[in-house]
C-alpha cells in the first residue's frame, strides 16, 4: 500500500509542478509578509525593497557581502569639506517605458523625496541633500545641509532608486507605487495584494544577457510551517527566512539547499541605564555575564548564530571586535552581591518582537538570568504595544521599559546607523531607538565627529573609541549574531539573501 | 410578521451606527501610533509626523470621526493606512476568496454532517450512530490550527496530493475546506442527530408509520421537512461565522482572505480597514440573525413577534 | 455552538409522568450512558490533578530546564519528553490542565451568568429591554472575536486574566440568545400565566419559575461551551495573543511545538492529546447531562 501511495503521489506531484516549469523558466519567492508598497522611497520594510529591486535600480548598491558597488552611477567624487557630491553616471540605460536615464532623472528622484510635501517614509534618510543639480546629462552635483559622510551609504540604500521620471509625471507620487518603472531587469506585471505579485523578463535591460529567467512571481506566504511546506512540495523555487527549527528538515530533503547567510542582524538586551537598579554598571555587567550566549544560539536558533562580538556585526563598515562577552556566573553574583544585589531582585523582560523564536529567546533569558536570582516577568510585545510602551513613550524619565530584547539591523552597512539610532543621548525614545536611555557624552562627541569628516583613518578611529567605551559601560548584554536561512531550489542558482536581509538576484537562473 | 421583519430592516440603523461608534472609539482605543507603525523601525520623528499628516491622523478626533461616518454614509472607507488602497478595493479582492472557501466548507460539511446525523438518527444507539458521534464530537474537540497542520504535512508535504497553500485552482481549496469544514461538520451532524431524534418521536410520524408507510418513506418524505428547518437556521448562523472570515485557517494556509485582512489591520492599527471589515461583519451577521429568527417563528409559533 | 438553542422549553415543564424528584430522574437516567459517566470521572480526575498539580509534578514547569537534552523524547525520566527549551513536558501538561480548565471553566461560569440574566430580562419584558438586549448581541456576535482580544489585552495589559475576560465576552450572546428563546416560550405557559394572575412581582416569576425551566438548557450548554472555550483559548495563544510565556498553557504549548513538530514530533503531540482529551470529555458530559435532562429521551 504504501510505495504505491509514494508512487502515485510522485506521479501527481510531478504532473503538477514539473510541466509548467519546463515550458518557461518562471520562479516562485516565497516570503515572509506581505509588500506594503512598489516604491522604495514609501517603504519602511526590507522585503517590499527587495522585491522592487525587480524592477528598479539605485546608484550605487552593495553586493553579497555589504560592498558599496556603483551600479547606474560610474563613480563619484566628494569635495573636501564634505558637502558636494559629484556622481558621473552611467551611459545608455533606459527606463522600461523608453524614458532616457540621465542626470534630470536623478534630479526628479531626489527632488521628490526631499520634498516634505510628498510626505514619503524615506525622507528622513535624504533630508540632508539641500540641492540636486545637473551638472551635464551624465554628471549629478548633490549639495549637503552639512557634511555626512555616510552619504553614498545612504544611496546604496535598498530605498534610493531611480524612477522614470515619465511614469512619475503621469501616475503621480502617490499612484506611482501601483505602476512602477525602472531600469531593472524585470517588468512589473501584475500586484494580486493579499496573494502575489508577479514581474516578467525585460528585453531592453542595458546589462546584456539579463536576467535569465522569464519571471518571477513574488508569493508571501505568512506562516512559517507553511512557507517551508510550500519549499517541499515544489510550489516555490526560493524561501527566505527558513525557520531555524525546520533547518534539519530542509537539509534532508534532497532536491533542496539550505544556505545559512552572514547577517548585519544583532540581537542584544537592552537595559534602561535611568533606573534602578540598572544604573549600576556592575548590575548591567552581571546581567551579560549571566547569559551563556553559546547556548543560547542552540537553543532559540538551532545553532544559526554566533555570539555577537562587539556593538556592531562584523560585516558592518568601521566594526570593532571586541567581545564576545564571557560567561560567568559566579562573576555575576559576585557582581550583584558589590551592587547591593546579593539575592537578586525582580524586574521586566520585554520582547519586542512575538514570534516564536523571539518566545525561546525571551524564555532563555528568563531562564539564565534567574540563575542569578534575576526573576523576570516576560512580555511579548505586539507591535502596536511596542510602539506605545516603548518607542513612543514621551518621557524618558517615566519610561516602563527595563529589560529589553530587541534586535536591529544596520541598513546602510555603515557604523553610523547602527550607533547613532541606538546610542546616541539625542536618540532616546520618542525620537529613535535609544532604548537603555544611554548616555555617554564622549560617545555622542565620536558620532558626531565621525559624521563630519570624510577621512577614513580618522572616521575609523572615532567609531573605535565610540565602540569601545560602549562596550565598557554595558547598557546592552549583546547577545547574537543571528545567520539567514533560505533555502533554494537546486535547479535555481544565483538568488543569494545579504547580510541586510535583502536580496540578490542580478544572476538569477533556473536549469 | 412582515411587519416584524420591517421593523427589525429599520432597527438595523441604529444597530449599524452603534458598531460604528463603538469601533471608531475602539481603534482609537487600541494601544500604538498608526503613523509610527506605517512609518516603520528606523523612521526618523519628522518622518512620523510627515506619515501622520499624510494619513490624516492630525486632525481632532471628532473631526476624524465625521470624516469616517460621512465617508461610510457614502459607501466610502477611506484609503487603507499600510497600502494606501481604497478600502473598499481592498475588502471586495479578500472577499471572494473568503466567500469561495465558505461556500465550499459548508457545502461538503452540511452533507456530510447532515448525512451522518440521519443515519445517527435512524440507527439510534447502533453502531452507525456510535460511529458517526464518536466522528462527530471529535470533529469539535480538535482545534483546528492544529488539524490544519496535520492535513497540510500529510496530504502536502508527504503525500504531494494537493498544494500546501494557493486558491487558483479547486485542488488548492481541498485541504482549507476540510480543516474549516470540520467543526461545522461535526456541529451538522450532531444538530441533525437531535432534531431528527425529536421528529421521529413525533406525533405525525408515529402517525405515518402505523399507516404502514415502509421506514425510508417515513424518514425521507415526514420526517426529513420537518427536521429540517431548525438544521437550515444552523447552518445560515455557521455561514455567518464562516463568512467573517477564519483567521485560523487562513493563516495556517495563507489564505488571502478577509480573516487575514483583519489580523493585517490589526497588527498595523489600519483603522479605515478595520471600521470597514467590522462593519461589513457586523451587517452579515445581523442579516443572518434576523433570518434566524424569522425561522424561530416558523418553528415554533407559540412564540409572538411583538 | 450547542444544538440546544432551539430547543423550546415546553417539554420540560410538560413532563411530570411519573413522580420522581427531578434529581433522581437525573441521576438514574445519567448513570445508564457510560461513555457520559466515563467522560464525567475523567473530567473530576482533571479537576483533581488541576489543583494537586503544584504538588505532584516531577518538575518545575516554568524554571527547571535541562540544555543537554533538548527535544529529547518521552523517557523514564521525561514521560512526556523534553521541550525545545529543556523543560519536562509531562510537569508543563499537569500545570497546564490548572490554566485551561480555569480558563474554559471561569470564562464559561462569567458568560453564563451574564447571558442568563440578559436573556431573562429580554426574553421576560420583551419590547425595549429586548431590543437593546439583542443589539448588545448583534454587537456582541459581530464583533470580531480577535479584535476584542487584542482590544482586551490593550486596555487590561497582557497575560491569562484577559484571555478569560474576552472568551467570556464571547459566551455572552449565546446565553443571552439560548435563554431569552426559552423564556420565551415559557412565559405564556399556563403555570406562569397563573402565577401572574396570582399577582406574583415580576421578579417571583422569573426567579422561581421561569429561570428553572431554563436551567438545565443553560448546564447543557455549560459543559458543552467550555470545551469551545479551551480551544478559543487555545487559539488566542496561536495567534501570539494568549497567555504570556512560559505559562503552560496547552494552546501556548502546541503553537510553541508547531515549528519543532518535525524534528521532534512528542513536543506537540502531548498538548494536542490534552487539548483533545478534556474537550472531548467535556462534550461528552455535555451530551450525558442533555440526555438526562431531556424528559423527551424517554419517549422514543
Amino acid at each position: 500500500m504504501k510505495p504505491l501511495v509514494r508512487l502515485l503521489a510522485v506521479a501527481l506531484a510531478s504532473l503538477a509542478v514539473a510541466a509548467p516549469a519546463l515550458a518557461s523558466k518562471d520562479v516562485v519567492f516565497a516570503v515572509a509578509s506581505t509588500f506594503t508598497t512598489t516604491d522604495p522611497y514609501d517603504a519602511n520594510d526590507t522585503l517590499s525593497q527587495a522585491m522592487a529591486k525587480s524592477f528598479y535600480e539605485g546608484l550605487f548598491g552593495f553586493d553579497r557581502n555589504m560592498k558599496l558597488i556603483p551600479v547606474l552611477a560610474e563613480g563619484y567624487t566628494a569635495s573636501p569639506d564634505g558637502l558636494v557630491y559629484t556622481i558621473k553616471l552611467r551611459h545608455g540605460v533606459k527606463f522600461q517605458d523608453g524614458t532616457d536615464f540621465n542626470a534630470e532623472a536623478v534630479k526628479v528622484n531626489f527632488d521628490r523625496v526631499t520634498n516634505p510635501d510628498n510626505k514619503l517614509k524615506r525622507y528622513g534618510l535624504y533630508k540632508i541633500i539641500a540641492k540636486t543639480e545637473a551638472v551635464d546629462d551624465f554628471t549629478v552635483r548633490v549639495t549637503l545641509k552639512e557634511p555626512f559622510s555616510a552619504f553614498i551609504n545612504d544611496l546604496a540604500h535598498p530605498s534610493g532608486v531611480m524612477i522614470s521620471p515619465a511614469a512619475l509625471a503621469k501616475w503621480g507620487s502617490k499612484d506611482i507605487a501601483f505602476h512602477p518603472v525602472g531600469t531593472g531587469p524585470f517588468k512589473f506585471v501584475e500586484w494580486r495584494q493579499p496573494d502575489y505579485l508577479k514581474v516578467e523578463k525585460w528585453d531592453g535591460y542595458w546589462k546584456k544577457g539579463y536576467p535569465k529567467v522569464d519571471s518571477i512571481t513574488w508569493k508571501p506566504v505568512v506562516d512559517n510551517n507553511s512557507r517551508a511546506a510550500l519549499m517541499q512540495t515544489g510550489e516555490a523555487q526560493f524561501t527566505f527566512p527558513v525557520p531555524y527549527e525546520l533547518a534539519q528538515v530542509l537539509k534532508a530533503k534532497p532536491d533542496l539547499e539550505l544556505v545559512a547567510a552572514p547577517s548585519i542582524v544583532l540581537r542584544y538586551l537592552s537595559m534602561n541605564t535611568l533606573q534602578k537598579p540598572f544604573d549600576d554598571v556592575r548590575v548591567r555587567e552581571a546581567i551579560a555575564y549571566a547569559i551563556n550566549k553559546e547556548a543560547l544560539a542552540k537553543v532559540a536558533f538551532s545553532g544559526y548564530a554566533v555570539p555577537a562580538d562587539g556593538v556592531v556585526p562584523d560585516a558592518v563598515e568601521y566594526s570593532v571586535k571586541l567581545g564576545p562577552w564571557p560567561y560567568d556566573v559566579a562573576k555575576a553574583k559576585k557582581l550583584l552581591t558589590e551592587a547591593g544585589y546579593p539575592n537578586g531582585f525582580e524586574t521586566e523582560l520585554w520582547s519586542a518582537y512575538n514570534y516564536s523564536t523571539a518566545q525561546k529567546v525571551a524564555q532563555f533569558l528568563q531562564q539564565q538570568l534567574q540563575q542569578v536570582g534575576i526573576r523576570t516577568r516576560i512580555t511579548m510585545l505586539e507591535a502596536g504595544q511596542r510602539v506605545q510602551k516603548v518607542e513612543s513613550w514621551p518621557d524618558p524619565k517615566t519610561a516602563p521599559v527595563r529589560l529589553y530584547y530587541v534586535g536591529w539591523s544596520s541598513s546602510t552597512g555603515e557604523a553610523d546607523w547602527a550607533l547613532r539610532p541606538l546610542l546616541a543621548s539625542e536618540s532616546w525614545p520618542p525620537v529613535l531607538f535609544n532604548t537603555a536611555y544611554y548616555r555617554n557624552d564622549q560617545v555622542d562627541a565620536d558620532i558626531k565627529g565621525a559624521l563630519a569628516t570624510t577621512d577614513k583613518v580618522e572616521k575609523a578611529k572615532l567609531y573605535r573609541d565610540a565602540q569601545e567605551r560602549i562596550w565598557k559601560d554595558a547598557p546592552w548584554a549583546p547577545l547574537v549574531t543571528e545567520e539567514l536561512l533560505s533555502a533554494h531550489n537546486r535547479r535555481l542558482t544565483g538568488v543569494y539573501v545579504m547580510p541586510d536581509a535583502s536580496f540578490n538576484f542580478t544572476d538569477i537562473d533556473l536549469r | 410578521m412582515t411587519q416584524y421583519v420591517l421593523k427589525r430592516l429599520a432597527g438595523l440603523v441604529p444597530t449599524l451606527f452603534a458598531i460604528g461608534v463603538l469601533v471608531f472609539l475602539f481603534v482609537h482605543l487600541l494601544p500604538g501610533d498608526p503613523a509610527r507603525l506605517a512609518a516603520g523601525p528606523d523612521a526618523t520623528p519628522e518622518t512620523v509626523a510627515l506619515v501622520r499628516k499624510d494619513l490624516g491622523l492630525d486632525r481632532p478626533i471628532a473631526q476624524q470621526f465625521v470624516r469616517f461616518a460621512d465617508g461610510a454614509l457614502h459607501w466610502n472607507f477611506g484609503r487603507s493606512l499600510s497600502t494606501k488602497r481604497a478600502v473598499a478595493e481592498e475588502i471586495a479582492e479578500r472577499f471572494m476568496p473568503t466567500f469561495w472557501l465558505t461556500v465550499w466548507s459548508m457545502a461538503w460539511s452540511v452533507v456530510f454532517g447532515m448525512a451522518i446525523g440521519i443515519a445517527s438518527a435512524v440507527w439510534r444507539n447502533r453502531w452507525p450512530d456510535r460511529l458517526g458521534m464518536t466522528l462527530a464530537v471529535s470533529g469539535i474537540s480538535f482545534p483546528a490550527f492544529a488539524l490544519g497542520m496535520v492535513l497540510m504535512q500529510v496530504f502536502a508535504v508527504d503525500l504531494g496530493w494537493v498544494p500546501a497553500v494557493g486558491n487558483d485552482s479547486w485542488r488548492g481549496y481541498v485541504l482549507p475546506s476540510l480543516t474549516l469544514g470540520a467543526a461545522v461538520a461535526a456541529i451538522m451532524a450532531r444538530f441533525t442527530r437531535s432534531s431528527f431524534v425529536d421528529i421521529l418521536g413525533e406525533d405525525f410520524v408515529r402517525t405515518a408509520r402505523a399507516k404502514g408507510l415502509d421506514e425510508r418513506r417515513v424518514v425521507i418524505k415526514h420526517a426529513m421537512r420537518n427536521a429540517l428547518i431548525p438544521v437550515v437556521t444552523m447552518m445560515g448562523l455557521q455561514f455567518g461565522f464562516l463568512l467573517g472570515g477564519s483567521i485560523v485557517v487562513e493563516k495556517v494556509f495563507n489564505w488571502p482572505g478577509l480573516g487575514r485582512l483583519l489580523v493585517d489591520a490589526v497588527d498595523m492599527r489600519d483603522y479605515p480597514v478595520i471600521q470597514a471589515l467590522v462593519l461589513l461583519f457586523s451587517l452579515e451577521f445581523i442579516v443572518i440573525n434576523l433570518a434566524v429568527d424569522v425561522l424561530y417563528g416558523l418553528i415554533n409559533p407559540a412564540i409572538r413577534y411583538r | 455552538m450547542g444544538s440546544s438553542i432551539l430547543r423550546s422549553a415546553t417539554d420540560d415543564a410538560a413532563s411530570g409522568e411519573r413522580v420522581r424528584t427531578p434529581w433522581s430522574e437525573f441521576s438514574r437516567k445519567f448513570r445508564r450512558q457510560k461513555v457520559a459517566v466515563a467522560a464525567g470521572v475523567f473530567v473530576v480526575l482533571l479537576v483533581v490533578v488541576a489543583v494537586a498539580a503544584p504538588w505532584i509534578v516531577p518538575y518545575n514547569a516554568e524554571t527547571y530546564f535541562d540544555y543537554d537534552a533538548l527535544n529529547a523524547p518521552p523517557s523514564l525520566a521525561h514521560l512526556f519528553g523534553v521541550d525545545s527549551l529543556g523543560r519536562d513536558i509531562f510537569s508543563r501538561i499537569l500545570m497546564g490542565a490548572r490554566i485551561s480548565l480555569a480558563a474554559g471553566f471561569i470564562s464559561v461560569a462569567a458568560g453564563a451568568v451574564i447571558g442568563t440574566l440578559l436573556g431573562l430580562v429580554a426574553g421576560y419584558y420583551e419590547g425595549w429591554a429586548d431590543r437593546i438586549v439583542m443589539r448588545i448581541c448583534d454587537v456582541l456576535f459581530a464583533f470580531p472575536g480577535i479584535l476584542l482580544a487584542i482590544g482586551i489585552v490593550a486596555i487590561l495589559g497582557g497575560g491569562m486574566a484577559n484571555v478569560i475576560a474576552a472568551v467570556a465576552i464571547f459566551s455572552v450572546p449565546t446565553f443571552a440568545r439560548l435563554v431569552r428563546g426559552n423564556t420565551l416560550g415559557l412565559k405564556h405557559l399556563t403555570f406562569v400565566e397563573a402565577a401572574r394572575s396570582l399577582g406574583a412581582s415580576d421578579r417571583t416569576i422569573v426567579l422561581r419559575h421561569i429561570l428553572p425551566g431554563t436551567i438545565s438548557a443553560v448546564v447543557v450548554y455549560f459543559s458543552l461551551r467550555i470545551g469551545t472555550s479551551i480551544i478559543t483559548a487555545a487559539s488566542l495563544s496561536f495567534l501570539g495573543m494568549g497567555a504570556q510565556p512560559p505559562t503552560p498553557e496547552w494552546g501556548a504549548m502546541l503553537d510553541a511545538a508547531r515549528s519543532d513538530m518535525l524534528v521532534a514530533p512528542h513536543e506537540a503531540i502531548f498538548p494536542a492529546l490534552a487539548i483533545f482529551l478534556t474537550v472531548l470529555a467535556f462534550n461528552l458530559l455535555g451530551d450525558g447531562l442533555r440526555d438526562a435532562l431531556d424528559p423527551k429521551i424517554e419517549r422514543v
